[in-house]
This record gives structure tokens, sequence and C-alpha cells, in this order.
């Protein structure tokens, strides 16, 4: 007999198969889902069908993460190390196995099942991707670039139209490629995302317009945002060049061409392997590319450039400009080789669709990913793109319902008449709102729920569809403001109900601001791509449309201002000018005179040559100067490239880097203790301390922390605790001098401030959760909890000032505690880096992406040696340089600034702290923890949980007999903690005076800031200190980000266990209290497992 | 009815030449490119021959031919230059028959059974048919090709639906890949086709249209949607184009060990490496 679940994942009935998860496993015991479990393992195991496997998978993930871990209280199975190593090394079945095995023999756990969870997941989504990579190579037209693996069997030649040089002038010709992007009018419920297209491609449906663009401002006219220029060089080098990111390369050899982190020419590399220029099946050759030129160029002397240039288009424009230009950079190269027919102009409709199979096959090979509508800018004007189902011939057929590569339908002006189109253009204000955003996990989160179908995501998709009809009666008609209100309707509505997370803070300031400035004249918001924030589209009466334009320029920058430390942004808003391409991506041949590149390439292209002796160039070159030189004198497109010229020959004198002078200034103000950092860069640079020092000598006894030693709160014992709240005896701590730099991978806004999660209609930030659940503490204990916030210099400003505003909104007393310590970050240690990346366990990538990373690490252990190992990181904005010492110092911090003095002073019958992180949204004031903690006696009560996959970072152990929490950071070996059942929480409860004892100090005393300077000295002495990498993100150029990994200091407050004068207990606590939010990733799980319920059941708002 | 004419193109401007080189045939005479080709017609059973040569070179031709070859005719190439067009420039010979089509920058082994066969194939069928070979992929550059399905039946006949000149692999891939060759592996034309009076006439449609030279691959792909067409799987038969680098030495080599001097050619070739070995080993002794 099979199961239900099994029902569900086969049937051909759409009103079976499209059943939630829920609908079986919702409340049944554990031993009910674990037979489950059994029949879903045995099905995928042995079924074919790709994405049969693949929902049985999500259904396993499920199960596991959703459902079984409330239904197995008190199991304590613990994560065998070799499983977990088996999934860091995406040996996911191993994993699996040996997980299952632990299981049969222990018993199921929530540990485990947390660890079955994560494999079954990532399983399921390297099924997917290996599918699409399969259907990627296996498109017709692509599959000779995997076969061709010497330079002997290589197939192409260029077009002999480009392989000689103009007589008259010497220039070789240019091919000049320009292309649209794209914007997505239907948003269409990220339909676009491949695994959704194959599985369900009568759903995969998006209205795609191709555009010109151009930031707004006088003068400016829209036009293709993305160029690329091919030509010939006599020079045996496979030349590179992006203009707008200005830097140049030149490769030698076929290797380098795969090499794609190595510096900034990534996407226009995976541009010509996607073009077969030089074909996949090549990687790993060391020979030379002139044995390709030999036969593509007719001779081994001559040599390629390729050219990319954007259009003054910020990156993140949701506008898929990456994509459009890697599209426009293959097929340049394409119609170079006859790839393509036509050398110029149009290209056909079946060009079009290899040029798109080639970009989904660039984006795969450079790591990134996009959406099949995304190459929709080689495509004219207005398009219908829809999932079509495999048929027989079609190489997903058998394997999947829907293919790869989707169905292009152009409009014509009968469909769309010309006036509706300019109607359109004369409504729609397309902007981008600066914000940075990091959609991979929204993309995941959709395909997940899409698999699951979960009812509430299940019904917003049919509502999507339901819309997206009505967008395109509403375009067809020409009716601009029904087009507005079913695209506001779509992302209040359906969209928001699948992805919670695509809507922000910000896009609903800016929305409530304009609605309230036009009113009926602004007919809606429109959402473009995977998250709101960056690009966006407002549509307006036409008769409004030039105040609008106007207006969003001041508007947005406004709000962006206020909300800079708690969002992540990455640029400042800006307003486009657009307009509709009727042309789709288009080429021309440059001879003669013209064969030149655009103005801008000359500006950094020039310098170099011109610092040589004229006769040491290439006959190519001398030719081009002087070419370039004489259109200087009178072709309008060159002007101004001579004043670029020579701003780039004297550049104005250089600053010292771009924290200037202002980094000393604000080191000095904030009391920067040059002689500790001195010594820390000596001990790191003599090997005394690094990553590898963090760790206790491996012949530390290290053992998990016995049942009995832990104290476990009983929720019925709640008095003792409740009395001493309402005495007022309690305040809250909580650790606020963080920067996310997971949440925003290292963006340095303050994570205490980001608005993150919509709760009571609203969205709110961390502080707000926090002061919430004081407020209804105070209120069901009818008195008034003291809140404390400590900070840092990086979050202390921002802070003050949101709480400034929260005044009325919170009756109680919010104290801020400000940090005292800074340190400045160091280039790290190349020895530091490798033991990171090669010593330390790390998530294996997906094949791809893994070699993308291998290459990027190359490239920046080359940067910390070209800048110094150890040397002060200083080329970044000035607070991106400084950094945070730790939350050991937050606590002492108290001590020493005043703030829990004054707070003594004032209500002196406080005793107790609840000391917590921002990321644990559980942590309230429980009368039931605070018994367990007042019975004990203890100095201080340290919350853990039960070890679950994802807790990583030490835990409770006994070391050497004395149980105490070890820092990850601090674990002899890394199969260490996978012994320690129990996690740390890192919220503390503190007995204030015998707190104040561990430092010899008293309520009395704390009035002698010399004495609690050096009470706070002599114990921070004893902390051990970490050295630590850290993600720093530094901005340039037009919405670019690079990431670098600095080295910084650290002590931690878990530590503080470790001094055996200090009398503490440890408390299991449930998961909800106490895990911590710190990716953003994780909260989609953390809404779905019940988590965001009860933390607002915590909260009074 | 069997075809009795042939039409030998050797027009192209680069390479007028090439058919008047000579070399020595399986027994041993000395002969040019173009009586080799021309005996390989007489044995399949062609009785008339025309060549269609640059104008001005029709001279030329005819004093390299031997004594007994006096019937072929010397056709002058019509403008504008091409080869569709040079096929054209012998529409009066040809008239209203069938006809034999050979390249005269080619030499084959077996070169007159192939030329039976495909006369024989295409009396029977009734159709123009093209010889053609599987043949990987990085070649595609110096071949037309041929796209189309297995004959039911075998013989090594395919139903001819699309015919593309000097495709790239990723042009093959989408409309060229034929069941059951190997993946990688396409047909590309062998230089030799029988075809039917249709071909001028589209020949000339084309060459009204266009503004350069016309391939014969365009004008067979015309003739491909218009009438039956077969191409013929010459698996076994050699062709040695002359037109290459060293191609000339490469045909002269093949033809030679195929022959009655091939022990004389093989003592050669091993002579001169046994003396390029000596060579090295006496240059390797005076050095140390």
């Amino acid at each position: 007999m099979t199961s239900r679940l099994l029902d569900i994942i086969t049937s051909p009935e759409p009103a079976v198969r499209n059943q939630p998860l829920e609908a079986v496993c919702a409340g049944l015991p554990a031993s009910e889902l674990l037979a489950h479990c059994d029949e879903l393992e045995t099905f995928r195991r042995s079924h074919d069908n790709l994405y049969q496997r693949v929902r049985a998978l999500f259904f396993l993930y499920a199960i596991h993460r959703f459902h079984l871990p409330p239904a197995l209280p008190g199991s304590r199975a613990l994560i065998p190390y070799e499983a977990y190593e088996s999934l860091l090394g995406r040996r996911f079945e191993e994993s699996i196995r040996l997980l299952l095995k632990t299981q049969a023999a222990e018993g199921p756990s929530p540990g485990l099942s947390s660890a079955l969870a994560a494999a079954y997941r990532s399983l399921a989504f390297q099924t997917l991707a290996d599918q699409v990579r399969r259907s990627v190579r296996s498109v017709a037209g692509n599959r000779w670039m995997f076969r061709t693996g010497h330079t002997a069997d290589y197939p192409l030649r260029l077009r002999p139209e480009l392989t000689s040089p103009d007589p008259a002038t010497g220039l070789f010709p240019v091919l000049r490629e320009t292309t649209p992007v794209r914007m997505d009018l239907s948003h269409s419920g990220w339909s676009d995302i491949f695994f959704l297209g194959m599985d369900f491609p009568e759903g995969a449906r998006v209205l795609n317009i191709s555009i010109d663009l151009t930031v707004r401002r006088p003068g400016a006219k829209p036009q293709p945002p993305v160029e690329s220029y091919l030509r010939v060089i006599d020079e045996p080098v496979l030349r590179l060049t992006s203009v707008d990111l200005g830097a140049t390369v030149d490769l030698h050899t076929i290797d380098e061409v795969f090499d794609f982190a190595k510096d900034y020419l990534g996407l226009l590399k995976a541009a010509v392997i996607a073009a077969g220029l030089v074909p996949s099946g090549m990687e790993g050759a060391a020979r030379p590319l002139s044995d390709l030129f030999a036969p593509l160029l007719g001779s081994p002397h001559l040599g390629l450039e390729l050219v990319s240039k954007v259009n003054d288009i910020p990156k993140g424009s949701r506008l898929a400009v990456s994509t459009n230009l890697l599209s426009c950079l293959i097929a340049v190269c394409m119609r170079a080789t006859s790839q393509a027919k036509s050398l110029t102009g149009a290209l056909t409709e079946e060009e079009r669709r290899v040029v798109a199979a080639r970009a989904i096959l660039g984006e795969w090979l450079g790591g990134s990913g996009g959406g099949w509508q995304d190459s929709g800018g080689v495509w004219p004007g207005i398009k219908l793109i829809e999932g079509v189902a495999a048929g027989e011939g079609d190489p997903e057929f058998g394997i999947s319902r829907g293919r790869l590569l989707p169905r292009h339908t152009v409009w014509t002006e009968a469909d769309v008449s010309r006036e509706a189109r300019e109607r359109l253009q004369n409504s729609l204000v397309l902007v981008h709102g600066g914000m940075a955003q990091d959609v991979g996990p929204v993309l995941e989160m959709v395909t997940e729920k899409y698999l699951l179908r979960s009812g509430a995501e299940w019904h917003g998709r049919q509502e999507a569809m339901r819309l997206f009809d009505e967008i395109l009666a509403t375009l067809r008609a020409g009716d601009i403001r029904g087009i507005g209100d079913r695209t506001h309707r779509n992302f209040h509505g359906p969209i928001q109900t699948i992805i919670p997370w695509a809507g922000n803070h910000y896009t609903d300031g800016l929305i409530e601001r304009v609605r309230a400035e036009f009113g009926s004249h602004f007919h809606g918001f429109w959402m473009l791509g995977g998250m709101a924030g960056g690009g966006m589209g407002f549509l307006f009466d036409p008769d409004s449309h030039p105040r609008a334009l106007d207006r969003l320029a001041e508007i947005m920058p406004a709000l962006k201002r206020e909300l800079e430390h708690a969002v992540p942004f990455a640029m400042e808003p800006v307003v486009y000018d657009f307009a509709i391409n009727p042309n789709g991506t288009w080429a021309e041949l440059k001879t003669g005179a013209d064969a030149l590149l655009p103005a801008a390439y000359y500006s950094f292209a020039v310098p170099p040559l011109v610092r040589k002796e004229l006769r040491s160039l290439p006959p190519s070159k001398r030719a081009e100067l002087a070419r370039f030189s004489a259109a200087c004198q009178h072709d309008p497109s060159l002007s101004g490239a001579v004043e670029q010229l020579f701003e780039r020959l004297l550049p104005r004198a250089a600053e010292d880097g771009p924290a200037g002078n202002s980094l000393p200034r604000l080191l000095a103000e904030l009391g920067f203790d040059t002689q500790q950092h001195e010594k820390i860069r000596a001990d790191l640079k003599a090997g005394r301390i690094g990553l590898a020092q963090n760790r206790l000598p491996a012949s530390t006894t290290l053992e998990d922390a016995p049942r009995p030693d832990i104290l476990v709160p009983d929720p019925r014992r709640s008095a003792p605790g409740e009395e001493a709240i309402r005495a007022g005896t309690v305040a809250v701590v909580t650790l606020a001098g963080g920067v996310g730099t997971r949440w925003t991978r290292g963006a340095g806004v303050v994570k205490g401030l980001n608005p993150f999660h919509r709760m009571a209609g609203r969205h709110r930030s961390f502080i707000d959760v926090h002061l919430a659940k004081t407020r209804r503490t105070s209120r069901l204990f009818n008195t008034t909890l003291p809140h404390i916030f400590t900070t840092s210099y990086l979050t202390h400003t921002p802070t003050e000032q949101y709480l400034c505003r929260l005044q009325n909104a919170h009756p109680g007393p919010v104290l801020l505690s400000p940090g005292r310590a800074v340190g400045l970050r160091m280039v790290p240690m190349v020895r530091d880096l490798r033991y990171a990346w090669e010593e330390s366990p790390q998530q294996l990538l997906d094949e791809q992406k893994q070699k993308v990373r291998e290459s990027l690490h190359a490239a920046l252990v080359a940067w910390a040696l070209s800048a110094g190992e150890a040397a002060d990181y200083t080329d970044n904005l000035p607070m991106q340089c400084l950094h945070p010492v730790g939350h050991w110092f937050e606590v002492p911090n108290l001590l020493r600034n005043g703030v829990l003095r004054r707070l003594l002073d004032e209500q002196p019958r406080l005793r107790y702290l609840m000391v917590h992180n921002v990321d644990t949204l559980g942590a309230a004031v429980d009368p039931a923890v605070l018994t367990a903690h007042i019975e004990s006696g203890a100095a201080g009560t340290f919350e853990v949980i039960d070890r679950w996959v994802e807790d990583r970072g030490g835990g409770l152990a006994k070391v050497n007999g004395r149980l105490r929490l070890v820092e990850g950071l601090a674990m002899p070996d890394e199969r260490a903690e996978f012994a320690l059942s129990y996690y740390n929480s890192g919220t503390t409860w503190l007995d204030i005076d015998r707190f104040l004892a561990l430092f010899k100090l008293d309520r009395y005393s704390l009035g002698n800031e010399t004495a609690v300077a050096a009470a706070v000295r002599a114990v921070t002495a004893r902390m051990p200190t970490y050295i630590t990498l850290k993600d720093v993100k530094r901005r340039w150029g037009k919405g670019q980000e690079d990431i670098f990994p600095v080295a910084q200091f650290e002590k931690l407050w878990g530590d503080v266990t470790a001094l055996p004068e200090f009398d503490c207990r440890f408390a299991l606590v449930p998961r909800r209290r106490g895990q911590q939010l710190k990716e953003v990733a994780q909260l989609d799980g953390w809404v779905r497992d019940g988590s965001a319920a009860y933390v607002e059941g915590l909260c009074d708002w | 009815m069997k075809p009795k004419k042939a039409i030998i193109t050797a027009a192209n401007p680069r390479q007028r030449s090439l058919p008047l080189q000579t070399l020595i045939d399986r027994e041993g005479l000395e002969r040019t490119v173009l009586e080799v080709l021309i005996e390989d017609t007489r044995r399949a059973g062609i009785e008339e021959v025309a060549v269609v040569v640059m104008p001005g070179d029709e001279d030329l031709y005819r004093q390299s031919l031997r004594a007994g070859d006096e019937g072929i005719q010397f056709l002058p190439q019509l403008t504008p230059p091409g080869y569709a067009q040079a096929l054209l420039s012998a529409e009066a010979f040809a008239g209203r028959e069938p006809f034999l089509h050979l390249v005269g920058d080619h030499i084959y082994s077996g070169g007159g059974e192939s030329a039976r066969r495909l006369l024989d194939i295409a009396a029977a069928e009734d159709c123009a048919v093209s010889a053609v070979q599987a043949t990987r992929e990085h070649l595609l550059p110096r071949f037309g090709v041929v796209g189309g399905q297995p004959v039911r039946g075998g013989r090594s006949l395919y139903k001819v639906e699309t015919v593309r000149e000097k495709p790239t692999p990723t042009e093959a891939e989408q409309s060229l890949v034929v069941s059951g060759l190997r993946s990688g592996y396409y047909l590309c034309f062998f230089g030799m086709h029988v075809l039917t009076p249709s071909v001028f006439r589209i020949i000339r449609g084309l060459t009204e249209h266009a503004a350069g030279p016309v391939s014969l691959s365009a004008a067979l792909d015309e003739l491909a949607r218009q009438e039956k067409y077969l191409a013929l799987e010459v698996g076994s038969a050699h062709r040695y184009d002359v037109g290459v680098r060293y191609g000339l030495l490469n045909a002269q080599l093949a033809i030679a060990l195929e022959g009655e001097d091939r022990e004389e050619v093989l003592a050669l070739l091993v002579g001169l490496l046994a003396q390029r070995q000596a060579d090295a080993a006496a240059e390797g002794a005076a050095a140390k």
C-alpha cells in the first residue's frame, strides 16, 4: 500500500499532486512521521523520475526540520562528526546514510533530524542544479564545446571581414554589439526560476520588455545599457577589458581563461568560454592561446580583444544587466566566428535562443545564476516568455515536465499599440532604490515552497497567475492605470505571501510617501526581480509623471538617510530614463577610420602606452593612437576624452587610501589603544596568536556535560522568579554593539536596528522586539523593567537616535551603555587564511562555484601578500577599518562607563541582570528560568540549548574537570564540538553583587573610576585573545562590492565561565528561547517552525 | 538511365593549377591530377567529360592531356565567379540529363568504384545523390555538410533534408545531426555528386539574388527542398584534398602505397628515416 505522501508525489491528478505536506503530517506522532520518512527514503532511492525524487527529498527535509523536532522531546542522540564532515564535503548520500544509521542505533533526536534536514535539502538542490547543468550542456549547439578537448580539434574560424587591417589606417575592423536590458512587467512570482519552469511550465510565464536606459540627468538619452566590442590585435594574447570597471588583462594560456575570480573580468571570461571561443572541454589545458589563434585567426601571431561597457547602470538594478552583458558578449563572439549568420543587425530567433542558452551556461561557469527570462534583452520590444512542456526529441523529455529554455513570443503593435507603449513610458518611473541585496536565499525559499506546495504560498502562486493574466489584458487594452493596480496588488498580495522578505521597511516607506504625495495620481508600485529596495517601478498618471521623476529623486535619498544605519545600502538611489527598445541585441561593423573603441576605453588604455617608446608599440597600436588623436579633434562622441586622459595621466595628489586622514582622527577620538594594537600585531606576525593558536591545547580533556549537572527550569516552578521581577530586582541587558557581519555580509549596518520582519503589521527591528518583550513583562508583573543596550562606536549614535525617536513608545527606562574599546583591522596573515580555508572544515560548494571560490582564494592570498601581512587595514571607509573587540568588553563596560552605578543608584533593589545577545530573539525575562538561577545561588547562570547541526561555535563542556562554555574558536579539534550535547544560547543571568565580586568590587566601589578601570583591566588580562577573520565589504564604482577577509581580535563573554572563582551554572532552555538569528537565510525556517509566532507572543506592541 | 556525362570543376582562381599537378599513379605512370580523375570517371562508365576552368586556361589544360583524351571539353567559367556558377557554366554540356560531378582538387582511392556506386544508386533511385563521409566536427570548416534521415533498408543511404556550407559546430548540432552517427560526427561531402539538371535552374535563381559567389551547398539545400535527393555514405573510400598544405604529397604517398610501387616507396621512406637517425647520431657524437 502506498502512503498518502507517495500518492501526492506520484499522482498525475493536479488536485492530488498539489496538496501540501501538512495535509498529511500535521499533528502526527513521531512514530508515524518516521514511518513516512522510511517510505519516502525507499521511494527516492528506487525511482528515476527526477522531480519525484526531488519532491520526496523536500518532503523528507520538511518532516525532519519542522514536524519531527517538536514530536521528539527529550531525545538527545548526537550528530556523528563523520556525517557532518560528509555534509560539508557535499557527500550528501553518505551523510544521510551515517545519520540514519545513528538514528537506527540510538533513536531519533531533534539534533539528528536537524542534520538530516540539512542533508536532504542540500541533496535536493544539488539534484536540481545537476539537472539544469545537464540540460544546459545538452542544448543543441552547446554540446560540441564540451567535447572539444584539444587544440587540434578546434573548429571555429573568425569571419574574414575581421581578420585584415584597413590598408589606409592600419586598424582592424571592430565589431560592436549593443544590447538592451530587460524589465519584467509582471514579476510573476519568481516563476522564471529554472526549477519552476522545468517542473511547472504552465505556471512559468513572464511579460518581459527590452529597454534602453540612462541614469536621469540633463541631456542624457536612453541608450542600450550594455555594449561589447571585438577586434583582432597583432599580439598573440586574449585581451579582456571592462571599460566601466577600469580593468584589463592579457591572457596568454588557455587555463588562464578559466580562472574566473582572479580579477574583475570573470564575466568576460565566462562569455569567451560560453561562446565557444575557448571551449569548455579545454579547461585545464596549459597550452598557449596562440594554439587556438592559429586556426581561429589564420596566424599564431595575432590575438583578440574583447571589450565590455555598461553605460552608467549601477549593479543590482534588477534589470538583469549582467546577464544581458553576458549575452551581448556571447553574441559578438558568436557573430565573429560565424556561429550567428548575421555579422551585423539583429539576430534570428534561432540565434537568439542559442545566445540565451549560452548565457545560462556562462552564468553557471561564473558561479552565478539568474532566471530564464534574464537574457530577454536579446529579443526586441515586449515579449511573452513562457515555460514549455518537454516533448519527444527534447533532451529534457522523460526527465522533467518542462524544457530548460522557454518560448519567446514577441508582441507586435497589433498586440500592444504604439500609443499604449508610449503611455507606459510616460507613466512609469523606474528607479534603483540603492539597497544591497542578496537574492540567493530568496530564490531557494521560492523553490522549496513551490516543491512543498505549502498552503498559503501555493494559493499565492495561483493568485499571481490570475493577476498575470489581468496584466496581459490591461496592457493589451492600453490601460496603464489597470497595470499599476495589478502590479501593486501583486506586490502586496501574492509576492509577499510567497516570500515575506521580498518587501522591506524601506520600500514600504517609499510607497507610503509617494502615496501621501500623489494620492490617486499614483497608480501603483511595481517590484522588479528577487527583492524590493533595488530596482523598482512606480506608475503615475502621465500628467504627474514629470513631477514624480523629480520627487522620487528627492524622496529616496531622504529616506535612505533616515535608514542607512539600519538597512544595507550599496549606493545612492537613482532615477532612470528609459525607452522600449525595438531591436533587441544589435551589431554594427566599424571599419576604416571608424574602427575605434569607446572613448572611455582610451582614457585608461592610452596612459600606459604614452609612457612607452613609440617604436616599441605594435604597428596597430601606433595606428590606433594616431587615429584616436585625430578623432578627438572632430568626433563629438569623443568630446571630453582628452580631459579624461589628462586626468588619468596626471592624477591629483593621492590621498592615504579611502580612509584618508579621517581614520587617525577617529582612532584618536575613540581612545584607540596603540600600544595594545602593536602588541597584537607583533604577536600575530610572530605566530604567537592566530587561528591555530586560538585552540585549547590538544592535551585538554574535553567531555560532554553530564545531564545531572545541568539545571532544567520547571515552568511550574516560577513563584520566586515572579516575585523577584515584581520587586524590581531585574534589568535586561541587550548586547547590541554588533554590525551583523553575517546578517549583511559585512555591509556595516547596526544589526539591532535592522527592520527584519513584519510583526503586528509593521516591519520591526531587533531592538523593537527586545523592547516589546520588556514592555510585556513589565505589564504582566506590574513593574518597570529597566532595559540597557550596550553599544559600540559603530552602533552607538544610530541606536541613540533611534531610541530617542521611540521615547514615547516605550514606558520604561532605556539606557545606553557605550562601548569603550575599539580595534583596527589588519590585513590577514596568509597562514591564517590558509588555516581557515584549508584546515578548518569548510562547506564545499557546488562544483563550479567551488572553482570560482578557489580562484578567489588565490587572489586574496596575493592581496594579503601585496598589502603586507598584519599591516593596518585602511583601504576602506574609516568605519569599515575599525572593529568591535568582542562581547566580553560589553559587560565590564557597564562598570566602567557608570551605567550600572547610575542604575543601582536609581533602583537600589536591582539584583539580577539578564544579559543576552541582540540575535537571541526568544530571550525574555522568564520567571521559571530566573527561579532556577535564584535557587542555584550561582553568580551567573548561562542558558544552553540542545545542539542542532547549524549550532557551530562551541558549547558546554567539562574541560579538565570544570564545566564551562568553550568557544568554537577554542575547540582543540573540529571533532570535539560534536561530542557536546549543549550549545551556548548567549543568554546569562547575573547576580550583580557576585559578579562585582569577581572584579573584587562592590556596589559602593563602583564610583571609584580608577579602581573600576584597574579591576576590569586585571580580569580582562586573564581572558584569552582570539584572532578571527571577518568579511568586510569594500564598495566602489557603481554599486560594485569586494569582500575582503580581514583579521581582528576578540575577547568573548563565554570565557568568563572558565574563571575558577566565578561560580556559574548552566540551564537548559527550549530552542525557541535560545536560538539566535545570525543569517537572513534562517528567517524562513524561523517563521515556519513557529519561532516567529513564539517571539511575537512574548511581545506587547 | 545511368548518367554518361561528368563535369569537373577546376576554376577556383586560387587553385587553378592544382588539377595540373603531376603525380605517379597506381600503375607507376606519371599523370596529372586531372587525368587521374578522368580515369576514375571512365572506369565508372562515363563517356563524356567537361572541365570548367578559368577563362584563358583552356589551352593549358588541353595541352596537359595525353593522347587519347582529346574528347574532353574545357569550358570557361562564366561570371560572376563562384562554385555554383562554375557548374552552371557546363549547363549546356549537361543538357537535360543527370550528370556526375567531381571537384578538381581531390583525388580518391578507389575513386572509380565510388563513382560507379554513386551512378548506380542515382539510376536506381532516379534522383540526385551525393557521396558523403562521416567526418569529425573539427573538420567542418572545410566541407559542405548534409543533414537528413537514414533511408529505411540501409545501403548507407540518407534522405537529405538540409545542406550547409562549412557550418560551425553550433549550427551543425542544431540542424545537421544524423541519427546513427557517433556524436560529433557529421556527413560531409566527399566531392563527388550525381546531380539532376534542376540544379542549374536553382543556381540561376540563387545567382540572381546573390551579391557574390554562390556555394554549391546553398543550391543543394534548395534542391533537397524541391526534389528527392539522397546521400551515399562511402565509408571505406578515401579522398585526398590536394589543395591543402602537403595535400599533394599526402595524395601521392597514399596512391603509391596502394599501387605497384608500394615496396619502392616504403623503402624510400625507411631510407629517409634511417638517414635522419644516422645524421642525428653523428651530430650527437660530434658534440661529445
